[in-house]
């Protein structure tokens, strides 16, 4: 993360280009498109395109792959845990019984290895659109696009308020822990139990709370003077006219969006498996 | 015209029993520039939310008399009217720097009022060139200074176009250069646009030596003072009402000079004509120079610390010895690395190169390996941020940062209950802790009930009883008015004289000269001058690299022509020090303090 | 155990989602009433709302773990907070905006069923202020408000692990009885959280804030 916080990345890009609201519109329908399968061919589809787009963001891989590395070892630990308290449910989708080990009671199932892999490419399809939003918008856009697709913009501020202090009451954060920590309070592993560890972080909840209340009171004021909410719309610095290009992500955002709908309604959640008889 | 007018004005907090101002009567003309000053608690900054309209939108209370600004009554207006009269520029730099970059913060006001992007990019950038500052438009605000945020908001209200421009301690979080600089572009828009300029501040001589219309002294809620600065420093009014006076002020009130109002003395070159019974009295009377030589508690040598690899040092081979009994200051502007330095001793930053050497006299044996000992000191790089914590104390700068505890005895015995000291024993380093702070008596009181300052004892209390032999210091001063700042320090001398080797991390060359033995100047990263204080700031060559301010004192013996300008500033420094020193009472002070309002403006 | 994921299996139920779609649609309801009186969101609201989902984010970086895929997260302590002193709207929106954020920035990956258990916390953790007496700022906060403020945060608990867990079944196509475990694990963690930092940290605010009458000084 650099030194403001923010992930964002310049680059020269089509998708640099587009209007934040129009990344968060592509967003939501890629992510209500995938909501509505369970068919590992359309994520491995949705990942391929995923990927084109981030290739053709020009966002350097090296930002990017940490992100993908997290993704694969929560969707591993999300399917251990998946087979270890549900390890025949995949045969209950698929209507057919494969074991694969079993120790007395328990048995895992091939359907549910393939029921896990369904799932965790689920999760890594809903991704690339996330990281194109966050890594190719100016987090100074993030609250306009949010206003722009009809979040009230008092609501919309707030995030933009939220973007502003991140570092700084990071640094407070730490400022305070570190203090506390010199006059011997333990907070790391090792140094006291787990319940005298949590008892602890509430003494650096008081004045982290009252330091904050004081923030905001200021800012408030300081916003206040400044004409906040003064109307009942607002208009924004980094605002910019919709083109031609925005107007067609729009478009095609609508129709996949259709389309998830489409499916869900009339097929309604439709688990694939391959090797079933 | 009359910009602000104040007809016989009472205001009473909604939440406090006791009226916060009295009987104000006040007129500021258009195109004025008026300093309005007084104690924490005074009274002041309500006198701002007056004028600004904070009163009576935001803070609700009892108004008796009536306020006029630009001939309108705030109260028949709403906030947002007053916002188009009023420009105010709050204390907080980053409180009021709510974009995410400096044209998107310029242009805050513009987005409410619904401008369109392309007018607001316009007067945007038209309002960063007026301050100097359309070089950093696209800047975030971590990576501008806080004397850079604050032009950023002064050029957002430029963009607003209003008449009145209100500065609430616009020099309260800025380091003295950055402040020069500050006022220096208050008073250039004042050149070039006329507007009315109202500034609240305690720092006096900072703003004096701009060129004020005017000065309005308030205390205890009522106005004991309005007239010209002349009259103001001629007449003795700011000891009186616990204000520091200019360094140069002092000084010739020293030398027994009485200065009249058409002296003209707020313009220090008019003091010229005092130069012969100024440099008879410096001729006659010496000081002796007591220079502490104890043995050495605390030694860096050679230590660098980088963030990341592939960035450059931030600090960089440092190298200083602190020594039992001593002040030291370590001076620098923001960004200098002072903070990195005391992240390092504290043992929070890992240094890559370097070493820190410690030596309590009971501890002298604890390592084993001889090698790693210099002097008969153990090389504590290898302590983890706790164990130094018993060792090297840290005081932050903001008290409210480090109280956790409702009731002052226990917030002083924290750190000891922690470290599992045992009951008698805390209970006897805690009072005699308590004791040397000054608040022995008030240890079963809940700490809510003290002031700012008194806070700030608390913090060195719960420090200085886990018996640490240096303890390092933040910006010992930041946030205290004059008085509160005297008696805070006259506290640091009581522990100082206990053996204890104290460190003061400052960009206040005042506090240092006043107070410290020695001196550390830190300049980007670097350590460019180790010397006695007054040494050090009667060279140019360190205040100018360092971007320090020379003080008033400086500034006269070059008026004057003195040779040797470090006595003449050390003997001028220590000698108004001492004699305004008249070593107080110190419980009377307590006294007072306590009964006094703490904080000016109630939490609703 | 059984007899409970029974009960969540018959949430699944035709009648189990009317229900909780009749309970989200009442506590939205409420929610809306209580804005409508003080019109729109004040400005302080706002940046409360701003500061509340910065510390979410900043605190969500302190994690203790206590078991797979559990740990103590501190920053669900801040929504029973800032839904205490800034009310329901602000609780609500810290939960989601700080949850959704700090999602994003740190795993490029927003788990949007998770993040309305978070705003719920927030928005039930505010119900407490419909007591207008309550006012924890001036150090009013009673014995009786220091249980609502658990009740409600139960119920908020409750609220938010139903559209949790109806989320992730029905959009990401977790299975049940994973989930049942993985919740109820959540929730253990999370009232932990709240019991030991969250509410305590109210009453200590409320006792500093409390007016200092009769104090003595002891020579």
């Amino acid at each position: 993360m650099s030194k403001s916080g923010s992930l964002y990345i310049e680059r020269e890009s089509l998708f640099h280009g587009l209007d934040g609201s129009i990344k968060l519109l592509m967003l939501i329908a890629w992510t209500g498109f995938a909501f509505a399968f369970m068919d590992a061919r359309v994520f491995l589809g949705m990942i391929l395109v995923g990927l084109g787009i981030l290739k053709l963001s020009k966002l350097p891989a090296k930002a990017i792959w940490p992100l993908f590395a997290f993704i694969f070892v929560f969707t591993l630990f999300n399917s251990i845990f998946l087979l270890l308290i549900t390890p025949e449910y995949g045969s209950k989708l698929a209507g057919s019984y494969t074991g694969i080990v079993t120790l007395g009671f328990y048995s895992i199932t091939l359907e549910t290895i393939f029921y896990c892999i369904t799932l965790s490419l689920k999760y890594i399809a809903i991704m690339p659109i996330t990281i194109l939003f966050i890594f190719t918008t100016h987090p100074s856009n993030f609250a306009s696009s949010l206003n722009r697709i009809g979040v009230p913009y008092r609501v919309a501020y707030a995030v933009n308020i939220a973007l502003r202090y991140i570092p700084d009451v990071k640094t407070e954060v730490d400022n305070i822990i570190n203090a506390q920590e010199a006059r011997g309070v333990a907070f790391r592993k090792g140094d006291a139990g787990l319940a005298t560890r949590l008892k602890n972080y509430a003494t650096v909840m008081v004045p982290l709370l009252l330091s904050s209340f004081n923030r905001i009171e200021v800012v408030s004021n300081a916003m206040d003077l400044r004409g906040f909410g003064k109307s009942k719309r607002r208009t924004w610095y980094h605002r910019k006219n919709y083109t031609g290009m925005d107007l067609a992500f729009a478009a095609l955002s609508f129709a996949v969006l259709a389309a998830g709908v489409a499916i869900k309604i009339m097929v309604g959640s439709v688990y694939w498996y391959p090797f079933s008889l | 015209m009359k910009s602000v007018v104040f007809e016989d004005v009472s205001f009473q907090y909604g939440n406090l029993d006791q009226p916060t101002l009295h009987h104000i009567d006040l007129v500021i003309n258009e195109g004025e520039k008026v300093l309005i000053t007084g104690k924490s608690g005074s009274g002041k900054s309500t006198l701002a939310h007056c004028i600004n309209g904070l009163i009576p939108f935001t803070y609700k209370g009892e108004m008796n008399g009536r306020v006029l600004v630009n001939e309108k009554e705030p109260k028949g207006l709403s906030l947002f009217a007053m916002g188009t009269q009023v420009g105010s520029i709050l204390q907080d730099q980053d409180c009021q720097f709510v974009g995410l970059s400096a044209g998107e913060d310029v242009a805050f006001a513009l987005e409410n009022d619904c401008v369109s992007a392309e007018e607001m990019h316009a007067a945007a950038d038209r309002a960063l060139k007026q301050v100097d500052m359309l070089q950093h438009k696209n800047q975030p605000p971590q990576s501008l200074s806080g004397g850079q945020k604050q032009k950023v908001a002064i050029a957002g209200i430029l963009a607003m176009n209003v008449p009145i421009l209100l500065f609430d301690e616009p020099l309260a979080n800025l380091d003295p250069a950055s402040g020069k600089k500050a006022m220096e572009t208050i008073l250039d828009i004042h050149g070039k646009t006329g507007k009315t300029i109202i500034v609240i501040e305690h720092r006096i001589e900072d703003v004096l030596e701009h060129g004020f219309d005017r000065v309005v002294v308030v205390d205890d809620g009522r106005i004991v003072f309005n007239g010209t600065p002349d009259l103001l420093l001629a007449e003795d009014i700011l000891p009186r009402y616990g204000l520091r006076q200019p360094l140069y002020v002092e000084m010739l009130k020293l030398c027994g000079i009485k200065a009249k109002e058409e002296d003209r003395i707020s313009i220090l070159e008019n003091t010229i004509k005092y130069k012969d019974q100024v440099l008879k009295r410096y001729m006659e009377d010496r000081f002796a120079d007591q220079r502490p030589d104890n043995r050495t508690i605390l030694k860096l040598q050679g230590v660098s610390f980088r963030y990341f690899k592939e960035d450059p040092y931030t600090i960089e081979d440092v190298s200083f010895d602190v020594k039992e009994g001593e002040m030291l200051a370590i001076v620098g502007n923001n960004g200098a690395g002072k903070s990195t330095l005391l992240k390092a001793i504290s043992g929070i930053a890992k240094y890559q190169k370097g070493s820190i050497y410690y030596g309590d006299k009971n501890s002298e044996n604890k390592n084993d390996d001889n090698s790693s000992s210099i002097l008969g000191m153990n090389c504590i790089n290898s302590w983890t941020a706790k164990q130094r914590a018993l060792a090297i104390g840290f005081v932050m700068q903001n008290p409210n940062h480090m109280i956790t505890k409702d009731m002052i005895y226990d917030e002083v015995a924290f750190g000891l209950r922690n470290f599992g000291v045992g009951k008698e024993e805390t209970d006897a380093r805690v009072k005699e802790a308590l004791k040397i702070c000054g608040l022995y008596e008030y240890r079963n009181w809940p700490v809510s009930s003290l002031s700012y300052g008194q806070k700030k004892r608390v913090t060195i209390a719960s420090i200085l009883s886990m018996g640490p032999k240096v303890i390092i210091l933040d910006e010992p001063t930041a946030g205290q008015d004059y008085t509160s700042y005297r008696e805070f320090m006259s506290y640091l001398d009581r522990i100082k004289d206990t053996g204890v080797g104290i460190i003061l991390i400052t960009h206040d060359m005042h506090l240092a000269l006043e107070y410290a033995d020695t001196g550390v100047v830190l300049s980007s990263g670097r350590v460019i001058a180790k010397d006695y204080i007054d040494r050090i700031l009667a060279d140019s060559w360190i205040i100018g690299k360092a971007n320090l301010k020379h003080t008033s004192i400086e500034r006269m013996g070059r008026l004057f022509g003195v040779e040797d300008l470090s006595a003449f500033i050390a003997y001028f420094t220590r000698r108004v020090t001492s004699t305004t020193d008249q070593s107080p009472d110190l419980t009377k002070l307590v006294k007072q303090s306590l009964s006094g309002e703490g904080e000016e403006v109630p939490h609703e | 155990m059984n007899g409970i994921s029974g009960f969540f299996q018959s949430v699944v139920s035709r009648e189990g989602i009317i229900a909780v779609v009749v309970a989200v649609v009442l506590s939205i309801v409420i929610a809306l009433l209580n804005k409508k009186k003080g019109r729109h969101m004040s400005t302080k609201t706002v940046v409360a709302i701003g500061v509340g989902a910065a510390l979410y984010a900043a605190l969500s970086a302190i994690s203790i773990p206590v078991g797979p895929n559990t740990s103590f997260r501190i920053a669900i302590a801040l929504l029973p907070i800032f839904g205490a002193f800034f009310g329901p709207t602000a609780g609500f929106l810290i939960g989601f905006i700080g949850h959704a954020l700090n999602d994003a920035f740190m795993y490029g990956n927003v788990w949007w069923s998770w993040v309305f258990l978070s705003a719920m916390m927030g928005l039930f953790g505010g119900f407490v202020c419909f007591d207008k007496k309550f006012d924890p700022l001036n150090g009013i906060c009673t014995k009786v408000h220091i249980g609502l403020m658990y009740l409600w945060s139960i119920i908020g608990m409750f609220v938010g692990s139903v559209i949790a867990y109806l989320g992730d079944v029905y959009l990401y196509s977790e299975p049940t009885e994973k989930l049942f475990v993985q919740i109820t694990l959540a929730n253990i963690s999370n009232l932990v959280v709240i019991a030991v930092i969250g509410i305590p940290a109210v009453i200590l605010i409320a006792k500093s804030k409390a007016k200092n009458q009769g104090l003595k000084k002891d020579l």
